[in-house]
């Protein structure tokens, strides 16, 4: 009898679940940062058979490496990070021995967060977080040419890419403004909403609403006070129901491309959140890595994973009311104690194709590329750089998540480690105090594919309200078969 | 009474397993046998549904799984149920069959973790 009475206490307990007792224990979750960061590549784990090296140190807030048509290394610093850190961003060389040339250096207009190299030059994707995102073709001699500027990136996200596509021209992805498409008190955390207090999120066609509403309180001058706010609108603009948000062009959360010379810019999809890495696999196909949502601002959800799309022309992929092609609005997103995220729009423009992969909840999965050399293994599949969760900014983890490089057989969606550092726990080396990996957010392959080049963009220690990047931490990492 | 005492126990088990503990269970480059068919079906049914929060078998979103005996019934259970922060999947998500192989994988998962350092 005493059990009887004893059982409904007992799946109370159960029910009521220790993820909400626990704490956030996320990767960058540490007292300080290291004053500075030590280097070991035996504190990294890889598949028999292969090794690492540091080709590059000391680099601030690298995102990205390209190759010339003499094979040589480059590498592009952000100029850019989250935590409000303005600098100039650059194209170096990476000359034999680690040593670093200025090729080019960009407008305090960052981040730059990706290069290619196509006949001759290189294509930079320029962030826009104040002025607006840019395509920047720069020459071997670092002149800078903007082929598409005033892209809507001045958010959350940024102007993402470049890859260049088997028909030649050059794609590149936007990011969304905001979380979940309500602008918001993240927003203001994160500082942009201060500068840019109408900054909101574009539909790429016209989109009906359902009415849903978002109240908050902030102390932006402009717009004391509470404020009411609908989807893709600005701060403090609420939305009603059966109301036509038109589409335009650029827009957020998309993925365009324009030729090598610049011209007219073509929509290639729609529907993700921040698609930051692009690559072609070796059969053609374009490949998107897409971050989810986080647990924060107005409409937050819980549990939904990063992303790995295989893009068709045309489609809408979901945001902001679904995630992994499963609709948004269930009670499985709603974060502990807090609502379901409610459907935004009244009609869908289509039903949202599956992922090829789902990664790690937080896990920042970014940097992209197909391993197309057997020489080096595992041709055909996609290698992918986990910058690592940014809690409990972005939500709660139980221990961290991500600060690896995984490859995704793209055929059924099986995820494996590649690289990542040893020992008992996962995390970065600032978290484990090793020399290993910490914030992977970029991966590429050696022209010949016998290589893969890691960009690691350094430490980056979190709390609730902020990110704090540490400059001159930045490291390239190179992985060879032995 | 039999069926009262069986709950009774599964929850004490399932949270006692996952709140003592939660951070441990890095799989590192145990490589998991999956010539079986059933272990290579489950490690997709696994890719799709559970990976994201419980990342290799790790802890993440979720607490860790390769870290603890847990019966194939208790997984079944928690799975079908989705007991505190965690969904449920039921049959129409993931089949009997597929639940079969999911299992089947993560007994192979929690071995491969036994064997690494
Ligand atoms: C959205 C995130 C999420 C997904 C997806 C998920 N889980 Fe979980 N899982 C959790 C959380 C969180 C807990 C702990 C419950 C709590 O504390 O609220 C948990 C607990 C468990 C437990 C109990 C572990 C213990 O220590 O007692 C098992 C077993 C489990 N999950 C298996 C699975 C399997 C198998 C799948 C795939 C079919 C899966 N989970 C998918 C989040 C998830």
């Amino acid at each position: 009898m005493l059990v009887k009475r004893l059982l409904p206490f007992m799946l109370l307990l159960v029910l009521s679940s220790c993820y909400r007792i626990l704490s956030s224990e996320g990767g960058g979750q540490i007292e300080k940062s290291p004053n500075a960061r030590a280097i070991n590549a035996a504190d990294i784990a890889l598949p028999e058979g292969y090794t690492i090296e540091a080709v590059a140190t000391g680099l601030t807030f690298p995102t990205s490496v390209a190759f010339d048509a003499e094979g040589r290394l480059y590498v592009i610093e952000a100029g850019y990070s989250y935590g409000e850190v303005f600098l100039e961003p650059k194209l170096l060389r990476v000359e034999a021995g680690g040593n670093l040339t200025t090729i080019a250096t960009g407008e305090k207009n960052g981040p730059w967060t990706g290069i290619t190299y196509h006949n001759g030059n290189f294509y930079v994707a320029e962030g826009g977080e104040l002025k607006g995102g840019k395509i920047l073709r720069i020459s071997p001699k670092g002149e800078i040419n903007a082929l598409v500027e005033d892209l809507p990136t001045k958010g959350d996200h940024h102007t993402n890419g470049p890859a260049i596509g088997p028909d030649g021209n050059v794609y590149f992805a936007l990011g969304t403004a905001t979380n979940s498409a309500v602008v918001g008190p993240d927003n203001y955390n994160y500082g942009w909403l201060k500068r840019h207090p109408d900054f909101h999120d574009i539909p790429c066609q016209d989109v009906t609403l359902t009415g849903q509403n978002y109240t908050s309180e902030i102390p932006l001058a402009s717009k004391s006070g509470k404020q009411t706010t609908g989807p893709y609108s600005p701060y403090g603009t609420p939305a009603s129901a059966g109301q036509v948000i038109q589409g335009a062009l650029p827009c957020s959360g998309a993925v365009f491309k324009i030729t090598p010379e610049g011209g007219n810019m073509e929509l290639v999809a729609w529907g993700f959140r921040n698609p930051f890495g692009l690559a072609f696999s070796p059969t053609g196909k374009l490949y998107v890595s897409d971050n989810s949502f986080d647990v924060r601002g107005s409409r937050p959800a819980w549990g939904t994973g990063d992303y790995l799309w295989e893009i068709q022309q045309g489609l809408w992929y979901g945001w902001p009311d679904f995630t992994g092609g499963k609709p948004l609005h269930n009670k499985s997103y709603a974060p502990p104690g807090e609502k379901t995220p409610q459907r935004l729009l009244a009609n869908h423009p289509n039903t949202p194709p599956k992922p090829a992969a789902v990664l790690g909840v937080h896990s920042s999965s970014n940097g992209l590329d197909f391993s197309t050399n057997n020489n080096f293994g595992y041709a055909g599949e996609a290698f992918i750089a986990q910058f690592g969760d940014m809690a409990p900014q972005v939500g709660k983890v139980l221990d961290p998540v991500g600060f690896k490089v995984m490859r995704v057989n793209v055929q059924n969606g099986v995820i494996k480690e590649f690289a990542a550092n040893k020992g008992k726990e996962n995390g970065p080396a600032s978290k484990l105090k090793s020399g290993g990996l910490e914030r992977p957010i970029a991966v590429k392959f050696s022209p010949d594919g016998t290589s893969l080049y890691v960009v690691d963009f350094g430490i980056m220690r979190m709390t609730k309200e902020n990110s704090f990047p540490q400059q001159n931490s930045g490291v390239i990492w190179k992985i060879s078969k032995k | 009474m039999k069926t009262t005492y069986a709950i009774l126990i599964l929850c004490c088990l399932l949270f006692v397993i996952a709140c003592g503990t939660a951070k441990r269970g890095t799989p590192h480059y145990a490589s998991v046998a999956t010539t079986k068919e059933a272990v290579a079906k489950g490690e997709v049914v696994y890719n799709i549904y559970c990976q994201k929060c419980h990342p290799g078998g790790a802890t993440g979103v979720g607490p860790a799984l390769n870290n603890k005996p847990l019966p194939g019934t208790a997984i079944r259970f928690q799975v079908r149920h989705g007991m505190g922060m965690m969904p449920a999947f039921k049959e129409d998500v993931i089949s009997d069959e597929e639940m079969d192989n999911l299992i089947a994988y993560m007994k192979v998962l929690r071995k491969a973790k036994d064997k690494t350092k």
